[in-house]
């Protein structure tokens, strides 16, 4: 029985970060029909800055963050200029999230082998004085890394939830999502709401690196590994849901760990990809989806 | 104050209006009439910046406003009610109306701005907080009126603002048009298929046909002319 | 029939069937030829689905994978190889009824992720079965001659080209290209979509599990069988098609070269950095030139009958 709890438990942890991991993707997604399959090469990315940023220089992932997430949010942004503003000039939708699928994919294979190259193939891990150390709640261990995981997933979450209800910032993206040509002739800069979008999401990746870093590992080709998780916390959640996102996640994280229970450890990826067709075919538009009103 | 001289536009490698001039002097209310597929769309969409001119300018209080991007256009005082409304249907009333005062000059000034719009349209503060997506037809109209008025504009477009909606509902929108112009010194630039009720709210008018302008004058006057009853309103 | 192309065909097929019969090429030369062939029959299986029927399939592994598997151990069991490679692909169209019932009721992307993620349960589920090393007996390392590997590489790439050309310039072929342009359009004009998808589906996929009884042929050998499962074997005969020209003949095989031409460049750096450059290609297909390069050249074609005809008005005028 015990050991139900416990792999629960671990479920959650890997829930929350599976949360974390989508939120970027759920956002360029979300708010504009982008879908970025180098999600996963960004995550990986943030990973070895967090990682360089403690061998280097000795600090300490969970203080190098705001390093990390500044440093992503440039690198979004030049992303977005590069890569996928010229999209926004197509005509449709389903165009768009073909064509930013293909270019974000290729996107996949000059950066995962860049980094490949750069930094070798080899698995990285961070060790620090806490790294393995556990703590003893309710009768069940959690990993100190897993749980400052879990409080970097929630506080995000929480400051994108405050950043798009509470702040004209925010208010403009709900916006651009809803009609881009109302919005601009509300007065928004759709374009320039774009491109700080893009520079959050790419800088969320950054942070669920870092959390992959250091309680898990990271090597330059992992990248769609993550991306598949973020695809299927996003499906579970609903396309364009993003307050859903950490719960779904967790939804996840518990569907796995009981397919372990049953299954054991080397089908447990299978059974969350399983779920995700179940979910895709029954109701596609996500486990948590809201009632949609008006247009 | 609106001065449109001799416009071409284009869809993609269609041409959609030629040789377009229009005027529109500060403080009248002015419309431009249609048929179906004239052109009168096209022409609201090139002024608010969502299409480009291949020929020809749009100046607006001296300001060459062709070359920029629609929300530079809001800032330079001209705001359009779209065609269909076009409200945030999942954002409440308030915060479409808020969305509306983006451009940082509204934004300042606004509470004060919100406070008139919920006096002309009372209903509007009624349901300050439901989801616009579930407002009727007519109040929609409303919103996206009050949405487009929260920049404080000195130039508003209206495209087919009576598509859809009740021959109510529709007078007293007219009437509200009609006082804000008066109240505010408000320029109108209104955009119909309803050629009376253009014609009866508007100080001067202009016809549009396949593109391109056929006739303008004062609005009384259009509404008597043979051609506009014989092609608009029907008598043989 | 247009002689022009069977010509130039009949000219390349020549041109692969009889150098090695004079030469020896070597077995390096031989056995990237091989993949290469490997590699056009990959790409010309996921253009039908991709290319013809807008259909983008992100699980081709999945098919590629199940060739090579089934043909491994059928062949084993001593049946002729050509048999065990016919079965490799009668079993991937059976893994195509399994896959392509859920998700070709899906639409756009979706269809591409669904295909993806079973896909990738397929290689995680024969990852978790097949933990040892495939070892073909040893009579079968000594019979080993990879000059027959080549021309059975040749055999079947020259099929699969064969194979689409017939499909694409039959009613059914005019029914995909329906469906990839305008799927409700094609609907509504009579054009039986869920047909056309289903067979585009069967046809690639046997092609594939083909591609991957070629491989078990070629290889004997797996270390690690859920490798042919990799989505590497769908990205790369993706890109390959795309970068040259999707929805065409040739384009899958030039870009097949493109890529094993590349691949042999860069082959001594650490990873897959050839994927480098192809990638930045890739995206700049993708993004400036949508045809690819077989449609570039199709637009430079003009320009030189242009500068030719010029030469010969100014002949025929007499001047110098």
């Amino acid at each position: 029985m015990e050991i139900v709890f416990q792999t629960m438990a671990n479920g959650l942890l890997v829930g929350a970060l599976y949360g974390l991991v989508a939120l970027g993707f759920a956002l360029l997604m979300g708010v504009m029909k982008f879908l970025n399959t180098a999600h996963g090469t960004f995550i990986i990315l943030g990973g070895y800055l967090s990682y360089w940023l403690l061998e280097l220089w000795g600090i300490d992932p969970f203080l190098s963050l705001p390093l990390v997430v500044m440093a992503m949010f440039l690198i979004g942004i030049v992303f977005y200029k590069l890569a996928l503003s010229p999209l926004l000039k197509l005509p449709n939708i389903g165009m768009r999230i073909n064509s930013s699928m293909l270019i974000t994919f290729g996107s996949i294979w000059v950066l995962d082998n860049t980094m490949t190259v750069l930094w070798t193939p080899d698995v990285r891990s961070i060790m620090t004085s806490y790294t393995g150390q556990t703590l003893k709640l309710l009768g069940v261990r959690f990993s100190l890394t897993g749980l400052g995981g879990v409080g970097v997933a929630i506080l995000v979450a929480l400051v994108l939830y405050f950043i798009l209800s509470g702040t004209y910032f925010g208010k403009h993206i709900r916006a651009a999502t809803q009609d881009v040509v109302a919005a601009s002739l509300c007065g928004i800069n759709v374009q320039r709401t774009y491109l700080f979008s893009c520079g959050i999401a790419i800088a969320l990746a950054g942070v669920a690196g870092m959390v992959v870093v250091s309680s898990y590992s990271i090597s330059s080709t992992a990248g769609i590994g993550w991306l598949s998780s973020a695809f299927v916390v996003m499906v579970l959640a609903g396309e364009g849901n993003i307050n859903a996102i950490i719960p779904a996640g967790m939804v996840l994280g518990l569907i796995e760990s009981a397919g372990l229970l049953v299954m054991g450890v080397s089908y447990r990826q299978a059974i969350a990809l399983i779920v995700f067709i179940i979910v895709l075919m029954i109701k596609p538009q996500g486990l948590f989806a809201k009632k949609e009103y008006g247009s | 104050m609106l001065k449109i001289t001799h416009i071409d536009v284009y869809y993609g490698d269609l041409q959609a209006l030629w040789d377009v001039s229009l005027t529109i002097g500060e403080g009248e209310i002015v419309t431009l009439v249609g048929s179906n597929g004239a052109g009168k769309s096209t022409v609201m969409n090139t002024i608010s910046g969502l299409l480009k001119i291949r020929a020809g300018s749009i100046e607006f209080r001296g300001v060459r406003l062709d070359s920029l991007p629609a929300h530079s256009i809001v800032e330079h005082g001209i705001s359009m009610v779209p065609e269909g409304r076009r409200i945030f249907p999942q954002m409440t009333v308030l915060e479409n109306l808020e969305m509306g005062a983006s451009i940082y000059a509204a934004r300042k000034v606004r509470q004060k701005t919100l406070k008139e719009i919920y006096e002309v349209f009372p209903i509007l503060g009624e349901r300050a907080k439901q989801r616009a997506g579930t407002l009727s037809g007519g109040e929609q109209q409303m919103l996206a009126i009050g949405r487009a008025l929260m920049s404080q504009p000195k130039g508003l477009l209206i495209d087919e603002m009576s598509l859809g909606l009740s021959p109510l509902v529709v007078q007293e929108l007219s009437r509200v048009i009609q006082s804000i112009n008066k109240q505010n010194n408000l320029t109108v630039f209104v955009v119909e298929q309803d050629v009376p009720l253009a014609l009866s709210m508007a100080h001067r008018g202009y016809v549009i046909e396949n593109g391109r302008i056929i006739d303008e004058g004062d609005a009384k006057s259009l509404l008597c002319s043979a051609r506009i009853k014989e092609a608009y309103l029907g008598t043989a | 029939m247009n002689w022009k192309k069977v010509s130039i065909f009949g000219v390349l097929v020549m041109g692969f069937l009889v150098p090695p019969l004079i030469w020896d090429l070597g077995t390096s030369v031989l056995n990237l030829l091989s993949m290469l062939f490997i590699y056009i029959i990959l790409a010309q299986s996921w253009n039908l689905m991709g290319g013809y029927t807008g259909q983008i399939n992100l699980g081709l592994a999945a098919f590629f994978g199940c060739g090579t598997l089934v043909t491994h151990f059928i062949w084993k069991a001593g049946v002729p190889f050509y048999l065990a490679m016919a079965a490799g692909g009668v079993a991937a169209m059976v893994l195509a009824v399994i896959i392509g019932l859920p998700t070709l009721r899906l639409k756009g992307m979706y269809f591409g992720i669904g295909t993806f993620a079973l896909a990738e349960v397929c290689r995680i589920v024969v990852g978790g079965t097949f933990h040892r090393m495939l070892k073909m007996p040893s009579s079968y390392v000594a019979s080993y001659s990879l000059i027959s590997r080549y021309y059975v590489a040749f055999v079947v790439a020259a099929l699969a080209v064969v194979v689409v050309y017939r499909v694409t310039h039959s009613k059914l072929g005019l029914g995909m290209v329906a469906v990839r342009d305008d799927e409700t359009a094609a609907q509504v004009t009579g054009v039986n979509t869920f047909k056309c998808k289903v067979l585009a589906l069967f046809i690639s996929a046997l092609l594939a599990g083909l591609a991957g009884g070629v491989f078990a042929y070629l290889r004997l050998s797996f270390h690690f069988i859920h490798m042919m499962f990799s989505p590497v074997w769908t990205f790369e005969p993706l890109m390959a098609t795309i970068i040259g020209g999707a929805g065409t003949l040739a384009g899958p095989i030039i870009g097949s070269v493109f890529l094993v031409i590349l691949s042999e460049i860069f082959a001594l750096k650490l990873g897959e950095a050839h994927l480098i450059v192809f990638g930045f290609l890739f995206v700049l297909v993708v993004m400036y030139f949508p045809q690819g390069l077989v449609g570039s050249l199709d637009r430079i074609r003009p320009w030189f009958r242009r500068s030719w005809s010029r030469r010969a008005a100014r002949e025929g005028q007499g001047k110098p």
